[in-house]
């Protein structure tokens, strides 16, 4: 009895700690900014996106990734590297939207249909930079990790 | 009596706080703007107070970037500043007019928005460039130029500034440019392009190598990358970093 007493008291407490966590942050709008071709800061972004997740909760978060110039490596090495089409997945799964730039895929002469993993016409802008200007006129937070 | 003498340290700082008679602030205007030495004096007491005046300011984080928020916080901070913006545009002239030949006129409207407390219409896009790697400076270049055009071909209005400091001032240098002539041609081509240098850039550069550092002449000066864009953001421009 004084064990289950116990593990009630324990789990009030963890589900008041996560609700004084969603209180604390509220709901948030946030532009992750992707222009580099580095596999190892590409990870990193991926892992900052999973720990905000953690930190806020998916229901609380509106994320766009938006991808240009060396950016759009991250979906066609998901393309071909498993992991990392298991990291975007994940992410994906939890609500967080993928972009990428129209001018960059004209640049770089990239097809997103065969060379780019999960990427569908209306997850193109025509300019990424244009992109990031906008939301951040709406209210998103701007984070280049 | 020298105009060191003339102007102690307390009338500069009552000209910065907007404190004077109208006949003292004109006088003022007239010597500053003939004397270096003081000119300097004056930008520096600008720039600790700029810097207090937003360390101090620190309100709440808005809900959303709406333009009111923005206009009233700029109400708030903004209008004891004119006067001290007015001289930054003196800053400006002055410096543009004693590098070499200029292609931009300092007081087309260009170039003193940059420092007005006047709001700006439209879109407002500061990008920030502090990397030398030549490749990310051609990307910067290609980006901006495709920017420009999307916003003309959507029929938006917009003005784009691409500020420079620590290695990214290396794109304005005469010396070190990865591409003048196209830095040329979008100048010529787009009236709602800026590009800045970091003068405090150009005087660590100064002091630490003794580089006496030589822009391009489509770049602008002005006293602190830093300060401008702690200023853009509060003024609700959308920042991005390249």
């Amino acid at each position: 009895m004084k064990k289950l007493l116990a593990i009630l008291i324990a789990t009030v407490f963890t589900l008041g700690a996560g609700a004084v966590l969603a209180d604390k942050y509220g709901k948030q709008k946030v532009i992750y900014h992707v222009n580099y071709k580095d596999p190892k800061r590409q990870g990193a972004a991926m892992r900052n996106i999973q720990n905000h997740i953690n930190a806020v909760g998916k229901d609380n978060l509106d994320i766009r990734v938006i991808m240009h110039s060396g950016g759009y490596t991250l979906l066609t090495r998901a393309n071909k590297d498993l992991a990392v089409q298991q990291k975007v997945s994940n992410l994906k799964d939890q609500g967080v939207t993928f972009n990428i730039c129209a001018n960059t895929l004209r640049g770089k002469k990239v097809d997103y249909k065969t060379q780019m993993f999960d990427v569908d016409e209306k997850d193109i802008v025509p300019s990424g930079v244009a992109e990031i200007a906008h939301l951040q006129d709406q209210g998103f937070s701007y984070i280049r990790p | 009596m020298t105009k060191e003498q003339t102007f102690s340290d307390e009338f500069l700082n009552a000209f910065v706080d907007n404190q004077l008679t109208a006949e003292e602030k004109s006088d003022a205007f007239v010597a500053i703007s003939r004397d270096e030495s003081l000119n300097r004096r004056v930008c520096e007491l600008r720039k600790v107070r700029d810097l207090v005046q937003l360390a101090c300011s620190n309100p709440p984080p808005p809900p959303t970037r709406s333009y009111t928020v923005h206009r009233s916080l700029w109400a708030r901070i903004g209008f004891r500043s004119i006067a001290a913006s007015i001289l930054g545009l003196g800053m400006a002239i002055g410096w543009a007019l004693h590098t070499t030949t200029p292609h931009h006129n300092p007081n087309s409207p260009r170039v003193s928005a940059l420092t007005s407390p006047v709001p700006i219409k439209g879109i407002k896009v500061l990008l920030h460039l502090n990397s030398g790697d030549p490749q990310r400076m051609n990307d910067l270049l290609d980006e901006v130029e495709n920017l420009l055009k999307f916003y003309k071909e959507t029929n938006q209005v917009a003005r784009v500034e691409v500020i420079t400091n620590g290695g990214g001032i290396n794109l304005l240098r005469a010396d070190t440019s990865p591409n003048p002539a196209r830095i040329k041609q979008l100048y010529r081509d787009w009236n709602n392009l800026v590009f800045i240098a970091c003068q405090n850039t150009i005087d660590r550069l100064n002091h630490e190598q003794n580089i006496n550092l030589v822009l391009l002449p489509e770049a602008v000066v002005i006293d602190s990358a830093v300060a401008q864009i702690m200023r853009r953001q509060l003024q609700g421009w959308a920042y991005i970093q390249v």
